[in-house]
């Protein structure tokens, strides 16, 4: 799709009523689409029985889409996972809409390239992100937790949330089939704008007229993200000045337990079996001693800078900044904000933003035979 | 009575300066012990070879970064060390590696282990922030008073099994007044009494355990772990109050990873066979009308117990671990305790005995079969 | 709602053992000894190729009852499976017990391939059993 069409397609967006709230006017279109068959089942998050978090649940009962939590208050599991958890196998037989963050969308998109999802019947739709909190701060008083996020979203003020959802620049980026926007939206009602053929179909479905114009949003959004853009780079420059240097790396790391846990909730990270979990990193007696005897001691166990540098080498290209990793980290070690600042630097060297096109491919799978000589030696 | 060390230092500083003698004389040639690894004071394990490296070392700190016995693993899973090796551990850790050499996971050969009456060690979030580094002196305080320290974690308030098993040699630190002037290290072993035979540092007196002040402390921790059961029993009520429980449960497998029982390569439930297909996604939705996505929270935790319960030592690197708080090690120890007991089998007590698994008798458990 | 309860098959799986247990079963037919039609059997070569989380994933996906049969002690064919399925089922009924789950719902029976009755006893006691219990609720648990 030519960028032309793209925006035409983008220019207006539908209007629909949200009279008893957000929540409720998105579970109203969700059903209302379930009811005319153009979706069979949707996968959004839901509050657990003990109410004390929330996951992805695919629902294929209309009744229970009351539960439903388009915007639950933390990222429990990372929407990418969810997607991926049920196509990796193979396409899906029903069609399903997909309700998640952008960051979550993104996700998707880079596991779709890494042949990890399979998008056919799957429609994704992205909503206006206004962050999540920290899992754990959540976790130590859900109540409360719930109580601060809804105030905070209703301000859309993000200083209680997750230091990556502070500096997120991509928090309203329209990236899956559909996109909700609400940032802007009178009380009563939110839009919502087709990205793609698929989106639309749903829109032409529901026969919704497209006729709303965004540009009030539109500009909301560019200000919010120059905004967030702005302490994204403030906070780069203080954690780089934290974090340079390899007595400042591994101070940064001394905390790690090697358990691994940020790659295992890592969207991106999908090798069934990691390559610092194999037994590749497992070496005979002699070879740890050996290494002890020329420095008199090492760390065991010893590589936490390889594992860390090593799964940014494997992931940082395709990283959505989602912080899943940061909120896993038993050690609370500032994994997300750190491959953030790494994945912006590698991703700008191939102009490539992870997520944001299907159409684009993965960099390192493709190459042009005139670039990057700036990194080719000179010789003198 | 057994033979023993007496050597007139602060315990944990005799402990190092034993080591180093060791290092020095070239009885071993490496140490695997905690150790202060920069400026800030974080603790971590560490393979140490100079003498002078061990400066830095708190063998007795109250903190389990990882599981010691799944390190020994690591160290000794593609075969045995050639060169002597001393390990200051605690008897969890030994437990644990036990455990793991007789699932061919390590090899004991050429390793000496140091070990303890212990205390307990604090949750690894509170080394986070500093926080261990500043509660060190309240610690050891409980442990001369022979009482559990504030703080620590369920799994270390409510252990039993705080004396080892089947160390060369052990220090005696719990309910000792003077382990800040005196350290008497029992020699449990023939191998333990060789490695340190005619050492220049302390003297060799006759030395045995106070098994009657270790007995008190035995009945406060029975008491404290019964507290902790009752709460995990009134919890854990059929199937809502396991998805009550695991509910917030985010799939990272933490506690797979550092557990010192589970040593698979590759996990089961992270195995082809824990997928869903599309179709299997379809009939689960047919019947149920929804589905978590990813599905198996229960199936993980259910079929992890059955996979390690037998040999579960009650470490609690898994609580620690977890992102989410779920209490793990007390629903892993109550269960994993009542399955041992079954078989009259303590994991990790003494390498001779077979996993129950592996073994039986031709009569027994007769009324089980209906 | 007494009604109900009458007009409720439980759904059985059954784990049976290649030598005794299926041949019992198999002769519970060929005999036309009646039994409920409760059950869904596996043909497995020994009891001690049931790995308990098969028993776990039959529980969870809302099996009413799971049943393994093997030789009696010492018949076994392997010599020795059906000691060690013996083991590992105890522990199993004894994890499900102490997670407040129900322990009724599993059954080990030793049947062998002579006991068409005895197989259609163990049947038919064990879906009564189960009838009493009721139906098994994570049937419908979506939280899993």
């Amino acid at each position: 799709m030519s960028k032309n069409e793209e925006k035409k397609l983008r220019k207006k967006a539908a209007i629909l009523s949200a009279k008893n709230g957000i929540r409720e006017g998105i579970i109203d279109f969700l059903k209302k689409s379930m009811d005319r068959n153009i979706f069979d089942a949707v996968l959004i998050p839901m509050r657990v029985p003990a109410d004390d978090s929330f996951t992805y649940v695919l629902i294929r009962d209309k009744n229970l889409l009351k539960n439903a939590f388009p915007l639950p208050p933390v990222m429990s599991i990372q929407g990418g996972k969810a997607v991926s958890s049920i196509t990796r196998l193979g396409k899906s037989n029903i069609k399903i809409a997909a309700v998640m963050r952008p960051c979550e969308i993104r996700a998707t998109i880079e596991l779709t390239k890494l042949g990890q999802t399979n998008l056919e019947n799957i429609t994704l739709i992205g909503i206006d992100c206004p962050g999540v909190l920290p899992l754990s701060d959540f976790l130590n008083n859900p109540e409360e937790g719930m109580r601060l996020f809804d105030d905070a979203v209703s301000r859309w003020d993000d200083r209680i949330m997750r230091p990556v959802c502070q500096m997120c620049d991509k928090s309203s980026m329209i990236v899956g089939d559909l996109h909700i926007g609400f940032l802007d939206a009178e009380k009563d009602s939110f839009f919502i704008i087709s990205n793609s053929q698929k989106g639309s179909d749903v829109i032409d479905k529901l026969s919704i007229t497209p006729q709303a114009d965004i540009s009030s949003w539109q500009t909301k959004v560019e200000k919010i993200s120059e905004k967030k853009h702005k302490k994204r780079e403030e906070t780069f420059r203080e954690l780089k000045s934290k974090i340079d240097g390899l007595d400042n790396l591994l101070d940064t790391f001394s905390q790690c337990i090697s358990c691994h846990n940020c790659m295992k909730v890592c969207p991106v990270c999908y090798c069934r079996l990691c390559y610092f979990d194999s037994d590749k990193v497992k070496h005979p007696p002699e070879d740890y001693l050996e290494r002890a005897k020329t420095l008199g001691s090492i760390r065991f166990l010893p590589d936490t800078l390889l594992f860390q540098i090593g799964r940014m080498i494997h992931m940082s290209l395709s990283c959505v900044s989602c912080g899943s990793c940061e909120d896993a980290c038993p050690m609370s070690i500032p994994v997300a904000q750190i491959f953030s600042m790494v994945a912006d630097e590698t991703q700008s060297m191939f102009n490539y933003v992870s997520g944001r096109n299907l159409e684009e491919p993965l960099p390192l799978t493709t190459y042009k035979e005139d670039e990057l000589h700036e990194m080719e030696d000179t010789h003198g | 009575m057994v033979k023993a060390l007496k050597i007139n230092k602060d315990s944990e500083q005799a402990v190092i300066d034993l080591l180093k003698l060791l290092l020095e004389d070239n009885r071993i040639k490496g140490v695997l012990t905690l150790k202060k690894i920069n400026k800030k004071g974080d603790v971590a394990y560490t393979l140490i070879t100079r003498p002078d490296e061990l400066d830095d070392a708190v063998p007795f700190y109250p903190l389990m970064p990882i599981n010691a016995g799944k390190l020994l693993s690591r160290f000794t899973l593609k075969g045995k060390t050639r060169e002597p090796i001393i390990a200051v551990v605690k008897p969890c850790e030994l437990r644990g590696f036990i455990e793991l050499v007789k699932r061919n996971q390590g090899n004991l050969e050429n390793l000496f282990f140091i070990s303890s009456t212990c205390g307990g060690v604090y949750p690894i979030k509170m080394a986070v922030d500093g926080v261990v580094k500043n509660n060190l002196s309240r610690y050891w305080d409980a442990v001369k008073k022979n009482e559990n320290a504030a703080d620590l974690r369920p799994a270390c308030k409510g252990c039993e099994e705080f004396i080892p098993y089947t160390a060369d040699m052990t220090v005696d630190l719990i309910g000792k007044n003077d382990l800040d002037k005196q350290c008497v290290i029992l020699l449990n072993t023939k191998n333990g009494e060789q490695l340190v035979r005619n050492i220049k540092l302390g003297e060799f007196i006759e030395g045995e355990l106070d098994k009657e002040k270790l007995d008190k402390l035995r009945v406060k921790r029975e008491k404290e772990k019964k507290k902790i059961f009752d709460e995990i029993n009134a919890k854990i009520n059929g199937i809502d109050g396991l998805i009550d429980i695991f509910g917030r449960c985010i799939g990272c497998h933490g506690c797979m990873r550092v557990c010192p029982i589970c040593y698979c390569k590759l996990c089961e439930f992270e195995s082809p066979d824990s997928e869903y297909t599309p179709s299997n996604y379809e009939l689960e939705l047919k019947k149920r009308g929804g589905l978590r996505v990813p599905p198996g929270i229960l199936y993980y935790q259910l079929g992890r117990l059955t996979h390690v319960s037998i040999s579960c030592v009650g470490c609690g690197s898994c609580e620690d671990v977890c992102p989410v708080n779920i209490p793990l090690t007390s629903i892993f120890k109550k269960v994993g305790e009542s399955v041992q007991e079954l078989f009259n089998y303590i994991p990790g007590r003494n390498l001779e005995e077979d996993i129950p698994l592996i073994t039986f008798e031709k009569e027994e458990f007769a009324e089980i079969e209906e | 709602m007494e009604k109900d309860k009458e007009d409720f098959m439980p759904k059985i799986l059954a784990f049976l053992c290649n030598w005794c247990s299926y041949a019992g079963a198999d002769l519970a037919g060929t005999s036309r000894i009646k039994y409920p039609p409760s059950v869904l059997p596996i043909r497995v070569m020994c009891s001690s190729r049931v790995d308990p989380l098969f028993v776990i994933k039959a529980y969870l996906s809302g099996a009413d009852g799971v049943l393994i049969a093997g030789c009696h002690p010492g018949d076994c064919h392997y010599e020795k499976g059906n000691y060690y399925a013996r083991r590992r089922f105890v522990m199993l009924k004894k994890i499900i017990e102490e997670i407040g789950l129900e322990p009724e719902r599993l059954r080990l029976s030793w049947i062998s391939a002579s006991e068409g009755n005895r197989y259609a006893k163990t049947v038919t006691e064990f879906t009564e059993k189960i009838k009493k219990i009721g139906e098994n609720s994570t049937k419908n648990r979506i939280f899993l």
